[in-house]
């Protein structure tokens, strides 16, 4: 396992080179620098935009360009943004990213999560009035226009029920005499998330592996006790409105990123389910007596987890760009946004250490599917 | 010898019902089989054997349709019991030991574990109990104990089919159906296994129903026979008895297709023709296309099973001579 892991950290790091190659290329390829963003301002002298050039460092050979670009990445220098001057590069990335991860996150998580609750329903119950609702109605959604179906819904449960706010990522108003500033609630809040998904999960693993009874009954209370123990802490820290205010706005997007995805998950599994239904093992299951819950659920949906799981870590993995269009539609402040406004100011460094943000995401989630393979498939050992 | 049957078996008719029609895999089949009893099912590819051991658990695909008889377990008939009721019999009182070995066992879990959730569907046991069970069971089908904690693929064949029959074995069940138990094994690998079933099976004084299209087999480990031919049971009788002296010309016409070392050497005839189609089976005497002594009597009417000593045929026109009753 350990040779493995250097083996591949190697290619991923031979694959890394090539891929911020392309991307200076690519990007540099375009024309004009940051300066044509002054060209029509009389404010700015054509002096002055060479200085900007050379301040800069815009009118260097390429090459050069391109050695520095490879020497800054590798020491974990991106480079000050132009267009955020003169906030680096770096610094621009660690407030957007966070927003888009937690939102594609959301998204994605709950967007398989009822995938593959669908389509172990569907695969066991063939025929019927569920298959066909369920599987029209998704792919209808799978298909459908993106923008199209994501300003519909902020027509419907923003607008005319008023329900939800409309986009952006809080509400100026509420936040202008907040004592605290978002970024903070909002890493808090991401905070409060990982240490209770790691409570549950670990009470998960343990129930699980002590064959307990009642597992089910210790796994919903820890799910209660640790909601209530959430409210409880942000309440008594007071920000408890300011985060509510965030979760607020993200329901809107996580809802409409969900209703247009989970289909695919959906087919996938039942897909999956029916060949896996097909295997000895699950009529020996039958044999042995098993509920049929239990032989869906631990026989087959268990076996059929495996090719989900792999789209569902690719998904993840490219959710770090945060689609550009469901960013754009719901003015959500993430890494979408951030890449389009940087491309069109100009803003080659931003731009491009957007690009390699969610280059270097995509390697390590491939690492991450071929390590949870190994723990999913006992037959798969590196 | 008093008879104490586990499974009685009356007049049993599977069809699956098919866009082209019903196909009567099992047709009006009635059988036996004692406390302690072992019992052969032999036939060609597609006779139907592997349809009765799906019938006998009531693991059917859902085009099948049971349409008539009774399977009576240890005195209750569970033809009529409902999913949830049936499953409590299935692996308790009858398992079994599926033809396909190498896939029965869930690739993802380890073997002991699988053997663990059936001992943990039939009785609420402490899993300190059910580990030493299995440990039990393991040496009971002289497999290693370390390899309790193993994954099926670190297994060779001939150890998956000993961890399936330790699996069968598990609750103590009165009767093990074992569906072509040995066929994809090498054949000293088979020969050690059949004699292990077959120790373990006198041990435990258990009931095994064999179903194999290999002749050999069954004459090794069976004490009653019942030869299939197109879903219906042509033959039936002990073993000695039936192998030594046919009734049915399809036994007398599969005893001829197989070799035997210690008999006198002849030419092995091989048995013109397909099995039928069981969508559309010949009239009469299902065998009448492919038999030499057919008459028109076979081609007309279904013959009635009649006793011959020992023995029962389905035939018009028996081949040994033994005194009809």
């Amino acid at each position: 396992m350990a040779k493995y892991l250097l083996k591949r950290s190697a290619q991923i790091l031979v694959t890394l080179f090539v891929f911020l190659t392309l991307v200076f290329f690519i990007v540099n390829a375009q024309p004009g620098d940051v300066s044509n963003f002054y060209a029509l301002n009389p404010d700015v002298p054509p002096e002055t935009r060479e200085r900007l050039q050379d301040l800069f460092g815009v009118n260097e050979p390429l090459w050069k360009q391109y050695l520095v670009h490879i020497r800054n990445t590798f020491t974990g220098n991106f480079g000050v943004s132009f267009s955020h001057y003169p906030r680096s590069v770096a610094d621009v990335i660690m407030e957007r990213l966070p927003r888009t991860v937690v939102l594609f996150m959301t998204a994605t998580a709950l967007s398989f999560y009822l995938g593959f609750a669908l389509g172990k329903v569907l695969a066991w119950r063939r025929g019927g009035w569920f298959e066909y609702t369920s599987t029209v109605g998704g792919v209808t959604l799978y298909t459908v226009f993106t923008p199209w179906f994501g300003l519909m819904m902020i027509w419907l449960f923003a607008f005319k029920a008023g329900w939800l706010p409309i986009g952006k990522f809080l509400d100026p108003v509420l936040w202008r005499e907040a004592p605290i500033d978002a970024n903070t609630v909002f890493n808090q809040m991401i905070l409060t998330a990982f240490v209770v998904s790691i409570v549950v999960f670990a009470v998960f693993v343990i129930t699980g592996q002590r064959r307990m009874g009642n597992a089910r009954i210790t796994r919903i209370a820890s799910i209660v006790l640790a909601s209530l123990a959430v409210v409880g802490v942000w309440f008594s820290s007071g920000t408890a409105v300011y985060a509510w205010d965030i979760v607020r706005h993200m329901v809107l997007p996580v809802v409409t990123l969900t209703l247009i995805s989970f289909a695919g998950t959906m087919l996938l599994t039942r897909n999956s389910m029916l060949e896996t239904m097909r295997e000895d093992f699950v009529m020996a299951a039958r044999a042995k007596g098993l509920t049929e819950r239990a032989v869906r659920d631990k026989h087959v949906a268990r076996n059929a987890l495996l090719p989900v799981v792999t789209s569902f870590i690719f998904s993840l993995a490219f959710a770090v760009d945060g689609g550009v269009i469901t960013e754009s539609i719901f003015s959500w402040p993430g890494m979408g946004q951030t890449l389009v406004s940087a491309t069109l100011t100009e803003d080659l460094p931003l731009a491009v250490g957007a690009f390699v943000f969610v280059g270097i995401f995509v390697l390590v989630a491939h690492l991450v599917a071929d390590i949870l393979y190994a723990y999913l498939d006992p037959r798969i050992r590196y | 010898m008093t008879s104490d049957p586990v499974l009685v078996v009356e007049d049993l008719t599977m069809h699956y019902a098919t866009r082209a029609g019903p196909v009567r895999a099992v047709d009006g089949v009635s059988f036996s089989v004692e406390r302690g009893q072992s019992l052969g099912l032999v036939g060609e590819s597609g006779c139907g054997k592997s349809s009765i051991a799906m019938t006998l658990l009531k693991l059917l695909p859902d085009n099948a349709r049971l349409v008539s008889g009774s399977i009576t377990l240890n005195g209750v008939d569970v033809v009529p019991l409902s999913e949830n009721q049936m499953r409590e019999h299935r692996w308790d009182r009858i398992s079994m030991v599926f033809q396909a070995a190498m896939n029965s066992l869930d690739p993802v879990y380890r073997v002991g574990d699988q053997i663990i959730e059936a001992l943990e569907a039939h009785s609420a046991s402490a899993p300190r109990d059910a580990m030493e069970r299995v440990r039990e069971l393991f040496d009971l089908v002289s497999l290693d104990p370390s390899y309790i904690r193993r994954y099926p693929h670190e297994y060779s064949g001939g150890m998956r089919q000993r961890a399936i029959i330790a699996m069968a074995l598990a609750c103590e069940p009165d009767i093990i159906v074992a569906d072509e138990p040995t066929t994809a094994l090498d054949v000293i690998v088979q020969d050690h296994i059949l004699r292990e079933m077959q120790a373990i099976q006198r041990a435990l004084n258990m009931s095994m129903i064999y179903i194999s299209h290999d002749m050999a087999v069954i004459a090794e480990v069976c004490d009653v026979v019942g030869v299939m031919y197109a879903g219906k049971l042509v033959e039936f009788g002990p073993t000695a008895e039936v192998y030594a002296r046919p009734i049915h010309p399809y036994t007398k016409a599969l005893m001829s297709a197989f070799p035997s070392v210690r008999g006198e050497k002849h030419d092995l005839a091989t048995l013109p023709g397909e099995p039928p189609d069981l969508l559309d089976p010949p009239s009469g005497c299902a065998f009448h296309p492919r038999c030499a002594y057919a008459t028109d009597e076979c081609r007309t009417s279904i013959p009635p099973t009649a006793k011959h000593g020992d023995q029962w045929a389905t035939c018009w026109n028996p081949v040994a001579d033994v005194d009809s009753e």
